[in-house]
């Protein structure tokens, strides 16, 4: 079989979909919905179905022939900012605002080719404090500004 | 309607609205014109500063960055043949070959007039359709709202590209599935939670919007390499524009087609599913036609007709997708289907009731937009060759800054760090999909409708004493779902009747 990009599509949402479908049999029915006919379990049986059927007709009859292809795709670089953020995520609230999102910039930054540290400071950190004040004073939206350690 | 009128311009008027239609138009243009960005990023963008205005207010703000984005995206397809979205793609046909020419401040001119003149005639229409529309479907019970939603997902189908429709009914009903995350409605159920408590209230709609949009479209200009080249080509045209005077002859030229376009573009925006994409392919296409062999053959070349066609009708659709999210609370387009969330989130139901209980919302929005496009042509027009140095900002800088707005944009609102690393997640699968071709926007309308549409269907059920007879007994429920069914099936069957004809007049051929 042709392993075009529709098809790739297609067996990923499908394998979503038979979980989705697994899951679905968790959902809990209380006593007085068992023999009604709208519950809570019906909307994603329907789903599931519509979902295994779909997937199965863009895999039996895909839309182009194309394939894919990662040349000329920096892939690693998407992963690594993918990482980033994710780090990011764990970071901000242990480490602060002002010093994770001045990190997370410079860091980005650099990875995407910056390399005069100058640059790098000048950029992210006058953004993130004047950021931070915007939110802060501007839309009353408060964010822990500093690391825990230095929290009164 | 005339007190109507008269609360919009009473809300709309305010010093505090004029300043947020103003920052709406400038950002939306900033962001519009950066290649990748649309109007949808910049909406999910906008939402957590909206969040924080009154409803008027934030949709105001949401609408007029709307209108900037487009208008920025005609400005990158002009000047750097990069249309930000799909529905600028027929403005870079005539325009980018006039910006080669040395026209390219004719050419932003044509655009910036000709998406006015589509705004505001599409604003009027919307103006006395809308309210019209709603005291119609004031009728309407959960059983027909629940068909005009199967309508609305249906009508995804009947737009898709050619050869999409599959995909596109797959990826409506992932978002379909994705809307039932979280705890049941009615019952208090939790589905799909996997014993996690942050997944107790649901999926954010913001965050899902923010990771398959704004997110995944930064790391997809990320993992395609940067071209230097090409981005100091995009350097010197963002600097060089030219004259924007734009002569009498060519004025006399644009009319009529801005009156066409405006129609055409404004009917076809009102079609659930269908948006300003198809209005400006169509609108480029009818002009050639009609402009004869002559006129038509300039078309590709810079033409000024080919370059006003298409702007107009990406704005007149623009605005024609407001009325069924105004009227019937169903979004006609991926960016509507955003703002019919957002304005969820603000605990208003979109719908007939919408004109009746809150006519500041309904007419502030309207009347916003008339404002919106003055605000487009007499600041942003002057201001373009100072806002298309976005285009110079090192995309080093830029890219990481969008990711970062994302993340804190749904952080902001939340205040759960679950969130970012969901976000993370989605961001992942959403740019595979979209290596993998599969559209996003199907998905989004599909999350956004289907907790309505599951509401409905039981509330219908309930009405019915739990009989399914109502979807065949109730006529207008009937004809509602007769027409979803054409609009799913037609464009599904289209290719195999096209391919059985095609087979047809072969045997014809052969046999004589």
């Amino acid at each position: 079989m042709h392993l075009s990009k529709d098809r790739i599509g297609g067996l990923l949402i499908l394998l979503f979909c038979l979980v989705y479908a697994w899951q679905s049999q968790n959902i809990r029915l209380l006593p007085f919905q068992l023999n009604s006919a709208f519950h809570a379990r019906t909307m994603p049986e329907v789903l599931a179905v519509l979902g295994i059927g779909l997937s199965l007709l863009v895999i039996v009859f895909p839309s182009s022939r194309d394939t894919l292809s990662l040349r000329g795709l920096n892939w690693p670089l998407g992963l690594a900012f993918l990482v980033l953020m994710s780090i990011y995520g764990l970071a901000v609230r242990p480490v602060g605002f002002l010093l994770a999102t001045s990190l997370f910039l410079m860091i980005g930054f650099a990875m995407l080719g910056e390399r005069n540290i100058a640059r790098l400071v000048l950029v992210a950190v006058p953004l993130v404090v004047l950021f931070w004040v915007l939110m802060n004073y501007g839309l009353s939206v408060f964010i822990e500004p500093l690391p825990a350690f230095l929290r009164s | 309607m005339l007190d109507g009128i008269l609360i919009g311009l009473s809300t709309a008027f305010t010093f505090q609205n004029i300043l947020f239609v103003i920052m709406g138009c400038l950002v939306g243009t900033f962001i519009g014109m950066l290649p990748g960005l649309g109007p949808m990023s910049a909406i999910a963008l906008m939402i957590p500063i909206a969040a924080s205005l009154e409803p008027s207010a934030g949709i105001i703000l949401m609408a007029a960055v709307y209108y900037g984005a487009i208008f920025g995206g005609s400005t990158s397809s002009i000047l750097i043949n990069a249309p930000g979205v799909a529905s600028t793609v027929a403005t870079s046909f005539d325009g980018y070959p006039m910006a080669k020419s040395g026209k390219a401040g004719k050419a932003l001119a044509i655009a910036a007039y000709s998406s006015f003149s589509g705004g505001v005639i599409a604003a009027l229409m919307l103006l006395i359709a809308a309210p019209y529309l709603a005291s119609v479907s004031l009728a309407f019970q959960s059983t027909d709202y629940f068909a005009l939603m199967v309508l609305g997902l249906s009508a995804v189908a009947a737009f898709a590209g050619k050869g999409e429709v599959l995909k596109a009914l797959l990826m409506t009903v992932v978002g379909l599935m994705l809307s039932t995350v979280g705890t049941d409605q009615t019952v208090g159920v939790p589905r799909f939670t996997l014993g996690m408590l942050d997944l107790v209230d649901g999926i954010s709609f913001l965050l899902l919007v923010m990771a398959t949009f704004a997110l995944s479209e930064a790391l997809m200009a990320i993992i395609k390499k940067i071209d230097e080249a090409k981005r100091e080509e995009e350097r010197k045209a963002a600097a060089q524009l030219g004259s924007m005077a734009v002569s009498k002859e060519e004025v006399k030229e644009m009319i009529p087609v801005i009156g066409r376009s405006s129609v055409l573009g404004f009917l076809i925006g009102v079609l659930p599913g269908a948006g300003a994409t198809i209005a400006s392919f169509l609108a480029y296409g009818t002009e050639q036609r009609i402009a004869g062999p002559v006129k038509g053959a300039e078309f590709g070349k810079g033409s000024v007709r080919g370059l006003s066609a298409p702007e107009t009708a990406n704005n007149a659709a623009a605005t024609g997708s407001f009325v069924p999210l105004l009227t019937l609370g169903i979004p006609g387009s991926g960016t509507t289907a955003i703002m019919l969330g957002a304005l969820i989130g603000y605990g208003i139901q979109p719908g007939p009731r919408l004109y009746l209980d809150q006519p500041d919302v309904f007419w502030s929005v309207i009347v916003s937009m008339w404002l919106g496009n003055i605000i487009l042509l007499v600041l942003n027009l002057p201001l373009i060759p100072y806002i298309a140095r976005v285009l110079a900002i090192p995309a080093r800088f830029l890219l990481p800054l969008i990711l970062f707005f994302s993340l804190i944009g749904v952080y902001f609102v939340s205040f759960n760090t679950f969130d970012i690393q969901l976000m993370v997640l989605f961001g992942l699968v959403a740019t595979i999909l979209r290596l993998l071709s599969f559209p996003m926007a199907p998905m989004i309308l599909g999350f956004i409708l289907g907790g309505m549409m599951e509401e409905n269907l039981r509330r219908a059920l309930l009405i019915n004493n739990d009989s399914w007879s109502f979807l065949w007994e109730r006529p207008l429920t009937l004809t509602i779902l007769l027409i979803a069914a054409a609009c799913l099936f037609v464009p599904m069957l289209s290719p195999f009747v096209a391919r059985m004809r095609a087979k047809t007049k072969d045997v014809t051929s052969t046999g004589d």
